[in-house]
């Protein structure tokens, strides 16, 4: 237990990849979101003003996934540490990081709330289908889309390290072809305003239940597949 | 020397690439607090069978046991190993004290000091990202890793790529002096068969996947000798030996011969006038490898006929 404890402190023994490459491109991208918003503003526009600048620190996510695998796997092989604490000693450290997202987007939902989107109507962590669930519906729509993203990365990295490229292209695009199909099904059955009916009454938090069972497939998958990976 | 307590015992160990057989069919022990040589060609399974004694990779077939366990997610076992590769890679971004750090972190026996002084040793930029590093710095990282964790079984995979002269005797020396302080196992890997002969207890000579000779390695340098002298009577000495090697300069003649000297012999050398020359640890390997190596391809044709 300690040594997967340890393994939380080796992924985050660096600083810039785990806390503060998604800190800044979330302050960037806020910042940004909210300079736009004021422009709009100023130019008589009453809003209110959304953008999907939120998603831009969960896309990092995606990256911290791939190189926390990639790199930092190797890099713990030669640390003597097994494949179980480097497993659920990421997890680890990657849901301590979506716990910081997920608190620092429900609080800027209620401070976005409270203030009227900033005194001019801008809207950047508040999205009104998220914030319906109220701030702890939000904190957990946001760990689990956190996580999600950061699985991705992860299991892409280690389907990619064990099974080779040719392998991970074929499911994305396996993937690719089933959504499309999917899309088409829908179309043909006429069922899109089924479907968005039933995205509604899922709400934000049925909508990241999924989403978290979808996780921990992913997570579940990626573990069997690490414990023969080579580094 | 021989204290005869293995750490680690490989039985039938096989392990095969799609259609390469890296390592074949080997059994070998590997005893306590002694340097080990691991010599042996480029592909001749060096770096593989480092990686299945560690966990690192997986073997086909046979058994593999380290302090009476297998490694395999084994944190008991695997927290007393360190193996540091020839082409180790570090976490993004990491700065050399972050993989020190880690290190610290993993390794029940690290030593900061010696970590420091080794730094200090190599002159290590501390303030440059790992992936910017030259080669030979590199190398430093991973050699620093390997001593200062004084980890009861070390592996040292080519540790010296990219290192100069001045720095490798840095190791050499530093390896020794801990060692001599904190005796421990360690397996050194090596194409610089003679710079490392000074300080390896041991040979273990791989060669297409087999062990051809696990031995001590003075034992190794007595199995042949170099004679020199006048050609005639170095002819007339090693007739009915086998014949390693032979070089010749005008009536000067020098010749390895297979094959411990005996007190009669010497007195019969020094009656003809004949030098008996130390034979380099390389040459000797270099000779019985291509030895092997010829052995292996005559049965190989024969096998085709």
């Amino acid at each position: 237990m300690n040594r997967t404890v340890n393994v939380v402190r080796m992924q985050l023994i660096n600083k810039q990849t785990f806390v503060w490459v998604p800190l800044i491109v979330l302050g960037a991208s806020f910042a940004m979101s909210i300079a736009i918003y004021a422009v709009l503003y100023n130019a008589g526009i009453p809003g209110p003003f959304y953008g999907g600048g939120s998603q831009a620190p969960l896309w990092v996510l995606l990256f911290v996934g791939v190189s926390s695998l990639t790199l930092t796997f190797p890099f713990s092989q030669a640390m003597s540490v097994t494949r179980r604490e480097f497993f659920f000693g990421t997890m680890l450290a990657a849901a301590m990081c979506a716990v910081i997202l997920a608190a620092v987007f429900a609080i800027g939902g209620m401070v976005e709330d409270a203030t009227n989107g900033w005194g001019i109507n801008g809207y950047f962590f508040a999205l009104d289908w998220v914030v319906a669930s109220g701030p702890l519906g939000a904190a957990f729509f946001y760990f689990v889309m956190a996580m999600l993203i950061f699985m991705l990365g992860f299991w892409s990295a280690t389907i990619y390290k064990r099974f080779g490229a040719t392998l991970l292209t074929t499911i994305w695009v396996g993937i690719g072809v089933l959504m499309i199909a999917g899309f088409w099904a829908i179309g043909s059955f006429d069922a899109w305003v089924e479907m968005f009916t039933w995205f509604a009454e899922l709400g934000a938090v049925g909508f990241a239940a999924w989403g978290l069972l979808l996780t921990v497939v992913l997570g579940g998958i990626s573990y069997l597949t690490l414990r023969r990976t080579v580094p | 020397m021989t204290t005869a307590t293995p750490v680690i015992e490989v039985k039938n160990l096989t392990k095969r690439y799609r259609d390469t057989l890296a390592v074949d069919d080997v059994s070998f022990t590997i005893e306590k607090d002694t340097i080990y040589g691991l010599l042996g060609r480029n592909g001749a399974g060096k770096t593989t069978v480092m990686s299945i004694l560690t966990a690192q990779n997986f073997a086909t077939s046979g058994d593999v046991r380290v302090f009476g366990e297998r490694p395999y997610e084994n944190a008991r076992v695997l927290e007393r190993l360190c193996f540091v590769r020839e082409s180790q890679k570090y976490p993004d971004d990491a700065l050399a004290k972050h993989a020190f750090g880690a290190a610290r972190l993993f390794f029940p026996n690290w030593n900061e000091e010696l970590a420091r002084q080794l730094i200090e040793d190599f002159q290590l930029p501390m303030k440059t990202r790992i992936k910017k590093m030259s080669r030979g710095q590199l190398s430093a990282v991973g050699v620093i890793i390997g001593l200062a964790a004084r980890a009861e079984i070390t592996f040292f995979d080519e540790p010296y790529l990219g290192l100069d002269a001045v720095a490798r005797q840095i190791f050499y020396d530093r390896l020794l002096e801990d060692y001599t302080e904190h005796p421990r196992t360690v397996i050194l890997s090596s194409h610089l068969i003679d710079e490392v002969a000074n300080i390896i207890e041991r040979v273990l000579v791989i060669d297409r996947g087999r062990i051809i000779m696990n031995e001590e390695t003075d034992a190794v340098r007595n199995r042949a000798a170099n004679i020199v002298g006048d050609a005639n009577a170095v002819d007339t000495f090693v007739r009915g030996r086998e014949v390693l090697h032979r070089e010749s300069l005008g009536h000067v003649a020098s010749v390895t011969v297979l094959g411990a000297l005996t007190a009669e012999d010497r007195e019969r050398l020094a009656a003809a006038g004949l030098d008996v020359a130390p034979v380099s640890l390389q040459q000797l390997i270099v000779r019985t490898t291509q030895h092997a190596a010829a052995g292996a391809a005559a049965s190989d044709e024969g096998a085709l006929r």
